[in-house]
C-alpha cells in the first residue's frame, strides 16, 4: 500500500514537471522596437510571454541599429512589435517576417505629425541624422499609447485565442493606469493653457498637440554645453515666446542649466522613456515627467 | 530388320510415284542403294523411317509396322531406333561439337539427357576421333570433322538401324573412305543395321548388298 | 529447360540480329512508359506547387504567365503590379501577402525577391549558414549552391540587363549568408533575397556618401537650405556593407514600387472565395487566380497533345511489331532446312514451335527486364528531368 502511494506521488509529481516545462514552452516570444511598447506588451501578456527589447541601455532606440545576430533573434520571435511612425529606421534594411509584424500606430496614423527636414546632427558619438519626415515619439500621447497598448493585445489574442480574458483584463489594467496619466497631464496644462515651453529636442510633438502645450524645440543635448550659435538662437526665440522653461529629455549639464537659469528658464526634466529607466517603469517615470511639469504650469 | 511389301507412294502434283513389291533388309546388313537422281532413294528412307506416309503397303521396321503408327508414335520410334546421317551433315551452326552430338536428346522427350549419356558422348566422340574438338563450333570443322560428329549424332542413342543419305556425298576421296570406315566398325560393334543411299561406286564393295533402285522406280510417262 | 537452353544458344550465336530485336521491343515498350511516368511526374510536380499555392495576385493579362512567373520562376516576367497592391490586400484583412519580383536574375539563376513569410510558407529549412537578414543578403536554393560552387560568405553578382546600357540596371554584389535544403521543387534552382534588395538592384534605392559632409566640390551640384543636389558623378555602392548600410535609402513613393506577383494566404475558405469575388470586377487592375485551376487547363492541353503522341507512338510501335514479325518469319525462312533436320530425327512439330516460342519468351524477358530497368531509371531521376526538361 505504501509502496503503491509512493509510486502515484512520483507520478503526479513528473506529470507536473512536464506541464510546467510545457506551459513555459507555449510562452510566447516577443520583441519591440523600443522600452515603452516593451513594458505594455509584458503588462498585457503578463505570464504568457517573454517580452524582449533588446537594444543596449542609454541609447536611443529610434536610432539604434541592430547586428546581424539580435535580427537573428528578431526573425525568431513569435510577435514583433513596431512602433510605427517610421521610428526604427533599421526595419527597412532587415528581412523580417511580415506576418509576424504588429505595427502598433497603424490604427492613427492618419495623425502622424510631419516633423519636417530639421538639421543633421549626432548624439555623441552616434551616427549623423535628423529628426526628418514623421514625428516618431506616439506613445507621450497618452491617449496614442492607449490604441497602442490595444493593438498588441489584439495581437497576442490572434496568436493566442485562449488568452483573450486574461490579455483583455491586463489591458483593462494598463488601461487604467494610462488614461488617469492623461486625465492628470491634462489637468496639469489646463492651469496655464497660455504657457510657452521650450525643448531641448524635437520629441514633445505629441505631447504637446494632445495637451494643447505650445513648444517650440532646438536640438541640444542634455549632456552637452551648447555653442554660442545655439545660445543666440535660444535667446531669440525665448523672447519671441516668452517662454520659461524648458524640457530635457534626460538631465541636462549644471552649466546648461544655470546658464538658463540666468536666462530666467528653467529646467524641466521630461523623460521620453524611449528605453529602459535605469530606475523603475514606464509609468514611473511618467510620474515623475509629470510632477516636474507642474512647475511649468 | 527391313520388310517392306506392296508399297505404293507419291508426291501430290508432281507425277512422281513409287512402287516396290519387295525390300528387305536383314538384321545386322550393310545395304547400298544406287539409282539415279530423282529414282526416289532418300523417299525410301522417308519412308522407312516413318517420315513420310505410304498410300499403300506394309513396312515393317524392327518388327514395328510403321504404316500403322500414328505421327507421335512415328516420330518415337524414329528418334528410338534409326540414326540418321545425311549428306550435308545438317549440324546445328549455333550448338558446339557436344552439343550437336547429344542433341536428339534435347528435341524430344523419348530420350533423357543424363550424365551417363554425356559421357557416353564423349567416349563416342574420341572413338570417332573429334574428342579434342567438343568445344568448336560447326564452321570451325573441316567436312570430315562435320561428318564424324554426325555419326556420333546418329549412333549416341544405340539406334537398331542407321540411314546413310548420300553419307560420303561431299568429302574428298580420302576421307570417304575413312569415314565409311568408321561407320561400318561402329555398326559392326553394335549390330546395326546400315541402310545407305550412295551415288558413289567406289564404295559399293565394302556393302553386305547392293540394292539397284531403278527395279522400284516407275519413270514419269512424261 | 533444353528448349530455353537451345533458344538461347541461337540468339546468342546470331548476337547482332537477337540484339536489334531486344533493342526494337524495349524501344517500343519503354517509350512510351517512359513518357507516361514523365507526363505523371510533372503533372505531379506542376500540380502540387500549384495546390499549395492558395491565391495568386497579379497584373491582369495572361494568368497562365502568372502562374508560371510565380511559381516556377519562369523567364516569361508577367506585367507587373505595385505594393499598393499589397497594401489594399492587407486592408481586406482577409489573407496575409507574400509579395515576389523576379524582374533579375544571377548568373542564369532567378533572384527572387520575397520576404521571410516565403520560407515558412513553403517550409524551406537552412542547410547551411542562416537566413538573410540584412539588406543586400542573399540565400541560395540547394541547386544554384552546387552548380555555382558557392557557400555561405561568398558574394553572387546580379546580372545586368542590357551590357551596354550605362545608365540601366546595374549590378549589386549580394552576400550570400546560407544555402537552403534541397526541395526538389523550382526554390533549388532560385536565389532568394529581400524584395527591397531588388529594388536597390532596380534602382529605387541605393547607398552614397553622406552628400552633406562630401568635400571634392565636382561631386555637388547645388547647395541650398533644405539640401543638397549631389551631381551624377558621386559613386553610388554597388555591395552592401556593414560600413554602409546606414547610407542606403530609397526614393519615391513606396506604394509604387514594382512587384511581379503576391501570393496570397487566405485565412479561410470563405475569406478565399470574398476575394476571388472582389477581384472579378473587370475595372480592378489585378486579378486573383487559382494556381491549381490555371495548371489544371495546363495540363488538359499537355494531355491533349500526349493523345496525339500516343498515337504516333501506337502506330510507330505496330510499324516496329510487324517489322519484329517480318524479321522473324524471314529467320525462319532461312532456318527451314534446320527444322526439317531436327524434324527427321524425330522432334514434333509442337516441340519445333516451343523452340521458337522460347526465343521470343527470351527475347520478350530481356527486353522486358531492360524496360523495367530504364523506368526504374527514369523514374528516380524523373523529378529533376521533369524540371529541366519542362518546368525550367
Amino acid at each position: 500500500m505504501k509502496i503503491r502511494i509512493f509510486n502515484i506521488i512520483v507520478f503526479l509529481v513528473t506529470m507536473g514537471q512536464f506541464a510546467t516545462a510545457a506551459i513555459a514552452d507555449d510562452r510566447l516570444h516577443i520583441y519591440t522596437v523600443n522600452y515603452p511598447l516593451q513594458y505594455f506588451a509584458q503588462r498585457i501578456a503578463g505570464e504568457h510571454a517573454e517580452v524582449v527589447f533588446p537594444a543596449p541601455p542609454a541609447i536611443d532606440p529610434a536610432f539604434w541599429t541592430p547586428n546581424v545576430q539580435t535580427v537573428g533573434a528578431y526573425q525568431r520571435a513569435d510577435l514583433i512589435l513596431l512602433n510605427g511612425a517610421n521610428y526604427a529606421k533599421w526595419i527597412n534594411k532587415v528581412s523580417l517576417p511580415r506576418r509576424r509584424l504588429v505595427d502598433t500606430s497603424t490604427g492613427f496614423a492618419e495623425n502622424y505629425i510631419d516633423a519636417g527636414s530639421g538639421a543633421a546632427h549626432s548624439h555623441g558619438r552616434g551616427a549623423t541624422h535628423a529628426h526628418a519626415g514623421v514625428a516618431f515619439t506616439t506613445w507621450l500621447d497618452l491617449q496614442q499609447a492607449v490604441h497602442q497598448a490595444d493593438a498588441i493585445r489584439q495581437a497576442i489574442i490572434k496568436q493566442r485565442p485562449q488568452l483573450k480574458v486574461a490579455v483583455g483584463k491586463n489591458f483593462a489594467r494598463l488601461e487604467s493606469d494610462l488614461l488617469a496619466l492623461d486625465a492628470e497631464l491634462k489637468s496639469i496644462v489646463s492651469g496655464n493653457q497660455n504657457q510657452a515651453l521650450l525643448a531641448s529636442h524635437p520629441v514633445y510633438q505629441y505631447l504637446a498637440r494632445r495637451y494643447g502645450v505650445t513648444l517650440h524645440s532646438l536640438v541640444w543635448e542634455p549632456d552637452e554645453y551648447p555653442e554660442p550659435s545655439q545660445w543666440k538662437a535660444l535667446e531669440n526665440l525665448a523672447q519671441a515666446h516668452a517662454a520659461k522653461w524648458m524640457l530635457w529629455e534626460g538631465t541636462p549639464a549644471a552649466e546648461s542649466v544655470k546658464q538658463l537659469k540666468e536666462m530666467g528658464i528653467g529646467s524641466i526634466v521630461f523623460d521620453p522613456c524611449a528605453n529602459l529607466p535605469a530606475q523603475g517603469d514606464f509609468l514611473s517615470v511618467m510620474r515623475n515627467n509629470l510632477a516636474a511639469l507642474k512647475q511649468a504650469f | 530388320m527391313i520388310n517392306i511389301q506392296s508399297l505404293e507412294f507419291h508426291y501430290p502434283g508432281d507425277g512422281f510415284s513409287l512402287a516396290i513389291d519387295q525390300f528387305d533388309v536383314a538384321q545386322g546388313e550393310k545395304v547400298a542403294v544406287i539409282g539415279p537422281s530423282g529414282s526416289g532413294k532418300t523417299t525410301l528412307l522417308n519412308l522407312a523411317a516413318g517420315i513420310i506416309k505410304s498410300e499403300r503397303g506394309s513396312i515393317a521396321v524392327a518388327d514395328t509396322q510403321i504404316e500403322q503408327l500414328s505421327d507421335a508414335q512415328r516420330r518415337d520410334f524414329r528418334i528410338n531406333n534409326i540414326g540418321f546421317v545425311f549428306q550435308d551433315f545438317e549440324l546445328i551452326e549455333y550448338l558446339n561439337v557436344m552439343d550437336n552430338i547429344i542433341h536428339p536428346y534435347r528435341i524430344t522427350r523419348s530420350l533423357q539427357l543424363s550424365p551417363s549419356v554425356r559421357q557416353r558422348a564423349i567416349e563416342l566422340a574420341e572413338k570417332i576421333g573429334i574428342g579434342d574438338k567438343l568445344k568448336r563450333y560447326a564452321n570451325d570443322l573441316s567436312q570430315g570433322e562435320k561428318q564424324r560428329v554426325a555419326i556420333c549424332r546418329a549412333l549416341l542413342p544405340g539406334p537398331k538401324l542407321v540411314f546413310a543419305d548420300e553419307a560420303t556425298g561431299n568429302l574428298d576421296p580420302r576421307n570417304k573412305g575413312r569415314i565409311l570406315d568408321l561407320l561400318f566398325d561402329n555398326v559392326a560393334e553394335q549390330g546395326t543395321t546400315l541402310l545407305a543411299v550412295t551415288h558413289d561406286h567406289e564404295l559399293l564393295p565394302r556393302f553386305d548388298r547392293v540394292v539397284d533402285f531403278l527395279q522400284f522406280h516407275e519413270p514419269d510417262p512424261a | 529447360m533444353h528448349a530455353l537452353f537451345l533458344a538461347w544458344q541461337y540468339l546468342v550465336f546470331n548476337r547482332f540480329r537477337s540484339l536489334t530485336m531486344v533493342a526494337c521491343v524495349t524501344l517500343i515498350a519503354v517509350l512510351p512508359l517512359s513518357l507516361e511516368v514523365l507526363l505523371d511526374e510533372s503533372e505531379r510536380q506542376l500540380l502540387a506547387r500549384a495546390q499549395s499555392t492558395p491565391l495568386l495576385l497579379g497584373a491582369r493579362g495572361s494568368a497562365l504567365d502568372l502562374v508560371m512567373n510565380a511559381l516556377y520562376f519562369d523567364d516569361e516576367i508577367p506585367e507587373l503590379i505595385s505594393l499598393l497592391a499589397v497594401d489594399e490586400l492587407l486592408a481586406t484583412d482577409l489573407a496575409e501577402p507574400v509579395p515576389l519580383y523576379t524582374r533579375f536574375n544571377a548568373r542564369g539563376f532567378p533572384i527572387v525577391g520575397t520576404t521571410l513569410d516565403y520560407f515558412d510558407f513553403r517550409a524551406l529549412g537552412m542547410a547551411q549558414g542562416r537566413q538573410m537578414a540584412l539588406l543586400g543578403e542573399a540565400v541560395l536554393g540547394a541547386s544554384v549552391a552546387e552548380s555555382l560552387g558557392l557557400k555561405p560568405g561568398d558574394s553572387l553578382l546580379s546580372s545586368p540587363e542590357t551590357v551596354f546600357d550605362l545608365a540601366g540596371i546595374y549590378p549589386l554584389k549580394m552576400k550570400i549568408v546560407g544555402v537552403l535544403e534541397r526541395s526538389h521543387t523550382p526554390d533549388d534552382l532560385a536565389v532568394f533575397t529581400d524584395v527591397r534588395t531588388t529594388w536597390v538592384i532596380e534602382g529605387m534605392g541605393h547607398g552614397h556618401q553622406d552628400v552633406s559632409q562630401v568635400t571634392d566640390e565636382t561631386l555637388i551640384m547645388q547647395r541650398t537650405e533644405s539640401g543638397v543636389v549631389a551631381s551624377p558623378k558621386l559613386f553610388q555602392y554597388n555591395e552592401i556593407t556593414a560600413d554602409n548600410i546606414d547610407s542606403f535609402h530609397f526614393h519615391g513613393d513606396a506604394r509604387e514600387y514594382p512587384l511581379t506577383a503576391v501570393i496570397v494566404i487566405p485565412d479561410d475558405t470563405k475569406s478565399s472565395t470574398i476575394l476571388r469575388g472582389r477581384y472579378l470586377e473587370e475595372a480592378k487592375l489585378n486579378q486573383i487566380v487559382l494556381p491549381e485551376k490555371v495548371i489544371d487547363g495546363l495540363l488538359q492541353n499537355i494531355f491533349r497533345i500526349k493523345n496525339v503522341l500516343d498515337a504516333v507512338i501506337v502506330l510507330v510501335g505496330s510499324a516496329t511489331l510487324l517489322a519484329l514479325v517480318l524479321v522473324f518469319a524471314l529467320s525462319l525462312r532461312l532456318r527451314q532446312r534446320e527444322l526439317q533436320t531436327i524434324f527427321k530425327l524425330g522432334c514434333s512439330r509442337a516441340t519445333i514451335a516451343y523452340l521458337l516460342a522460347a526465343e521470343i519468351f527470351i527475347i520478350g524477358l530481356i527486353a522486358g527486364a531492360l524496360c523495367v530497368s530504364l523506368l526504374y531509371v527514369v523514374d528516380g531521376y524523373s523529378s529533376d528531368l521533369v524540371r529541366s526538361l519542362f518546368i525550367n
